[in-house]
């Protein structure tokens, strides 16, 4: 009888009765595996809705730059009216008329600090001659002075285009286009839809207590996500902050 | 030529061989790597939306898992280097385990970095531009896969000469061995160098992760040898002596205090210093704003680490139920510790401060228990295959030649496994 | 190695094997149900491959393009010209794509208004709708800050503030998105050179090369870079067709992608999508070379200061603030007895 190596020598005899089991237990594998267990359910949720002013570059103002006005269904120069209507130089805000303007323009106060007292079709500078109603940066700069250099050379306030001049336009976005001349603080908006990527998990708003905040602008807030503990409206709230 | 097909030929064949215990383990090893291959396969499809990590958390449990494995593999070294340098005869008959075991090991390891990619379908592109020496990548690919060449080498050179019946010509492989050495110190300091190189994770950007990296490996590397060595031992002909048993032990000790030494320095500098970089080691050990997924995770890895070193330390851990006891309880605790408790944090919070956790899926469990199953199945047969070769059992005269041989009691490898898994 | 043992190894074979025929014909059975089962439980394991979307499986076209900066120029407009394609079948819009090169004598520099930022997210959209970003899963290349005022600390900053209104008064705005850094460590650790600094000073992405290991996304210090963890999702509708090869192109999944300062529209001297959306005008966006642009004077006259300028990354990216602080700086509601009277 010769003697076989290793690797060919028969099973001991227990061996064989259980030969088929590993296929058996592999094949129950395979048949589970074709039932395609675990399907995969995605994680990725819904897209957020996007509104389509978030992507919108309008400025938030349209003004005309001209000293028109519409009224009735007609179209006026401002002079139309004020040739025959003088207003008194000193008048602060008991007003008769433009009663739907809101001026809240900080110590600036006088109707004619800016608007030409006897030429209603324009603005006025610091001596009294006129400055046109397209140009109102010029009317801004008389008390903005250094927001008025980094206008120029753009480093306050929009530009739109082209950064290379050579290949297209570039647009400068005038004061009034982006600041209300009478409430000239850039106005507040609604934000657009905050991140909502894969399996970020709960967020919460992420407004962290105060504690270790020398300021305490934000007293007593808790790590409840509930609603914002400050509502900012166009700076009715601002009190706080007034020194 | 002939002979060397006829080598595989039969390696493969005795692989297929055994008792019913033999069959039984490699049968679930094989359905669970099926598993995590089929979860793979899932993964291959839907991309790695099924897995737990994000843009937050980019890295999760492969590369957890892939850092912790480079140890066990850098640890094979520290079989070696006794032995061949001095000259420690009771190692001398298990050196080879740890040598397969670091093949297995690095198979795995490059395994967990393939499951890890995106584009597993653009691997090619390595060989076609590969950012050497500015990507620490790459260095590791070239550490990786020079540490597993060496290691075939070496091992498939003394099993071949055994299989042939030849003794071992040294220059073939002795000089091998101590390339070897070093190598295997690299491969680990390269892998420590993939994290500590990153100015934006104040976590890792630290010199010490790189010792703390060895000291943890050549801690969890023998004393997974140790375990695997007695079931070597239960289950094979092969002689391991409790003398080579309590030399790892030594080994393992000494590499427990450094390595809870160096995370104590590690610690301390964070939490005393107390600057901003602390928040990811404070997510870890305390949690951050309310998340605190790792905090039970890595207490006990320093419960677990911290016992480990007290049992070592006692003169009772000469006693295997003790060394066994603490070997596990340091696998366990630097598996955590250094896997999950190292990759995750580094994460959180994000170099902008968001807050995201990562939970492991499933699938990705599947997936990494699916290699991990390969990984024990390539070394069960290697332990199956070198046992009997090495033994004379197996030679090229016997299983071509027809040549009578004595006749052979059942040498079957049968690792149990539950232990070492 | 072990002679010692062999010796005592002692039992002899059972025996069985006398009958050669059955035990030959038992063992080839065997073998065949072992492989059998193997063979058919390897396939299972592979089934759920065969949902493998078709544009998920390389072509050999694919499979064979070359590097970005080892294509010659016809081998560029083929594969132009193969995008282009699967634009049409994907989506079914004619889209221009094309690989505008960087200009000479430009170096791109981005200075945002931290005093006038009210944190309107609208740059986030803008970004996304103008760089075919995946909409589900989400992904944004900008991430706007709400931070505490008195406070610089990234960890105490808010991600997902949505107040009815903004600003929020307690806090200012920090938008963040790639930096385009001089130094950039994201390109460092790329290991197939998937990602590069192009001579403009934009860092950009070879979406066909990238493998997908996710490096570059760990070494990035301002969490600049995105993963496509999966195929991502952009309605054809809001497809933007003006595609560029290393910008706003649809990806595939599995790629890393990160803001490139809209080259495919400033190589063109035109402004990024985030300048022309920013309601505020506080995102400056030129040339640095050039002594009169924008940028220049912002670095020459304002107080700059660089994010996380400890990690040394050399951003081509600055925040700067007005001397006059932000807009509570003044009271804006001035008490006017008249009015209250």
């Amino acid at each position: 009888m010769p003697e076989l190596p290793i690797h060919a020598q028969p099973l001991p005899s227990h061996g064989r009765t259980r030969a088929f089991a590993v296929p058996l237990v592999l094949f129950v594998l395979a048949l589970a595996l074709w039932q395609g267990p675990w399907q995969f359910h995605s994680p990725v949720p819904e897209a957020t809705v996007v509104p389509a002013w978030a992507i919108d570059p309008t400025p938030v103002r349209r003004p005309k730059l001209r000293p028109q006005i519409q009224l009735a269904g007609f179209s006026y120069t401002c002079s139309d009216c004020h040739r025959f209507f003088s207003s008194p130089p000193e008048t602060i805000r008991s007003l008769t008329q433009h009663r739907n303007v809101e001026l809240k323009h900080g110590i600036n106060t006088r109707c004619f600090n800016c608007h030409h007292l006897t030429n209603r079709d324009a603005l006025v500078d610091d001596w009294g001659r006129e400055i046109p109603y397209d140009q109102p940066q010029l009317v801004c700069a008389k008390c903005h002075g250094p927001v008025y250099r980094d206008w120029l050379h753009g480093s306050h306030g929009r530009t739109n285009g082209y950064w290379d001049l050579t290949r297209g336009p570039q647009e400068r976005r005038k004061c009034i286009e982006c600041h209300d001349p009478h409430v000239p603080p850039f106005p507040p908006m609604p934000p657009a839809p905050p991140p909502s990527t894969l399996r970020m998990g709960e967020q919460g708003d992420g407004h962290h207590d105060d504690a270790v905040n020398p300021l305490r602008l934000r007293p007593s807030v808790t790590h409840e996500p509930a609603e914002n503990p400050t509502v900012p409206d166009g700076g009715t709230e601002a009190e706080e902050y007034v020194p | 030529m002939r002979r060397y097909f006829a080598f595989l030929w039969d390696c493969a064949r005795l692989s297929f061989v055994g008792d019913w215990r033999y069959h039984a383990w490699m049968t679930v090893l094989t359905a669970l790597a099926l598993t995590g291959l089929y979860a793979w396969c899932q993964q291959l499809v839907h991309g790695l939306v099924t897995t737990g990590m994000t843009d937050q958390v980019s890295w999760g449990l492969y590369i957890a898992n892939f850092t912790y494995l480079v140890g066990l593999a850098a640890a094979a070294a520290m079989l070696v280097i006794p032995v061949y340098i001095y000259r420690n005869l009771h190692l001398h008959d298990v050196v080879i385990f740890g040598e397969l075991l670091a093949v297995a090991v690095i198979i795995m390891c490059l395994l967990f970095v393939t499951v890890d990619l995106g584009r597993p379908d653009r691997a090619l592109h390595l060989f076609r531009r590969f950012n050497f020496p500015i990507s620490m990548l790459t260095w590791d690919v070239i550490a990786l896969n020079g540490y597993l060449l060496l290691n075939l080498h070496i091992c498939g050179y003394l099993l071949y000469c055994a299989y042939r019946g030849r003794t071992p010509t040294k220059v073939f492989y002795v000089p091998f061995v101590f390339v070897a050495i070093v190598w295997a110190v690299s491969i680990h300091t390269v892998t420590a160098f993939l994290y500590v190189g990153l100015g934006g994770r104040p976590f890792w950007n630290s010199a010490i992760i790189a010792p703390r990296f060895l000291a943890s490996a050549f801690a969890a590397g023998p004393a997974f040898i140790i375990l695997t060595l007695q079931v070597v031992r239960h289950y094979t002909s092969h002689r391991v002596s409790d003398d080579a048993l309590l030399t790892l032990r030594r080994i393992v000790q000494v590499a427990m205090l450094i390595n809870m030494f160096l995370l104590g320095c590690e610690v301390f500098t964070e939490f005393y210093t107390d600057s901003a970089h602390v928040a990811s080691a404070r997510y870890l050990y305390f949690g951050l704003a309310g998340r605190t997924a790792l905090v039970p995770w890595i207490w006990t890895a320093v419960a677990f680490n911290l016992l480990a070193t007290l049992l070592l330390v006692v003169p009772s851990s000469r006693g295997l139920r003790v060394l066994n006891s603490a070997c596990v309880l340091a696998i366990v605790g630097i598996w955590i510790e250094k896997g999950m408790g190292l990759i995750v944090p580094a994460f959180v919070p994000t170099p902008l401060g968001e807050i995201v956790e990562y939970y492991p899926t499933g699938r990705e469990v599947l997936v990494c228990l699916g290699i991990w199953a390969f990984g024990l199945l390539l070394y069960t047969i290697f332990v199956r295959i070198s046992v009997p070769v090495l033994a004379g059992e197996l030679t090229y005269q016997r299983s071509c030649g027809g040549l009578p041989v004595p006749s052979e009691r059942e040498t079957r490898p049968q690792p149990t496994g539950g232990d070492v898994s | 190695m072990n002679a010692g043992e062999r010796s005592d190894a002692g039992s002899s074979p059972t025996g069985a094997n006398t009958s050669g025929p059955r035990l030959t014909r038992r063992g080839f059975l065997r073998k065949g149900a072992a492989v059998a089962a193997g063979a058919s439980a390897a396939a299972a394991a592979l089934s759920p491959l065969k949902d493998l979307a078709p544009e998920d499986v390389p072509s050999l076209a694919q499979f064979l393009q070359k590097h970005y900066k080892e294509m010659t120029p016809p081998e560029k407009e083929a594969v132009l010209n193969r995008i282009t394609r699967e634009v049409k079948d994907r989506y079914g819009v004619a889209a221009t794509v094309t690989d505008p090169l960087p200009l000479t004598g430009v170096e791109f520099v981005y200075a945002l208004n931290i005093s006038r930022c009210i944190g309107c997210r609208k740059c986030v959209h803008a970004c996304v709708a103008e760089n075919n970003q995946s909409r589900a899963p989400e992904m944004q290349y900008i991430r706007v800050l709400q931070m505490e005022k008195g406070s610089i600390d990234l960890e105490r900053s808010a991600h997902h503030y949505d107040p009815p209104l903004v600003p929020d008064e307690a806090s200012y705005y920090l938008p963040v998105q790639c930096h385009q850094c001089a130094k950039p460590p994201c390109v460092k650790v790329c290991p197939v050179e998937a990602t590069w600094q192009e001579p403009d000073g934009i860092t950009v992405i070879d979406y066909d090369w990238c493998i997908g290991c996710r490096y570059c996304e760990a070494a990035c210090p301002y969490w600049a870079r995105r993963f496509n963890f999966t195929a991502p999702q952009v309605p054809a509708d809001k497809l933007n067709p003006d595609l560029g090869y290393l910008s706003n192109r649809p990806r595939p999944k599995g790629v890393m992608e990160k803001c490139t300062y809209c080259l495919h529209r400033t190589r063109r001297g035109r402004m990024p999508a985030c300048v022309e959306v920013c309601p505020t005008g506080s995102r400056k966006f030129g040339n640095v070379l050039d002594p009169d642009s924008e940028v220049a004077y912002i670095l020459r006259h304002k107080r700059v200061f660089i994010l996380k300028q400890d990690v040394g990354t050399l951003p081509r990216f600055f925040y700067y603030f007005d001397e006059r602080g932000s807009r509570y700086h003044e009271p804006i509601a001035p008490v006017l007895p008249e009015e209250g009277a």
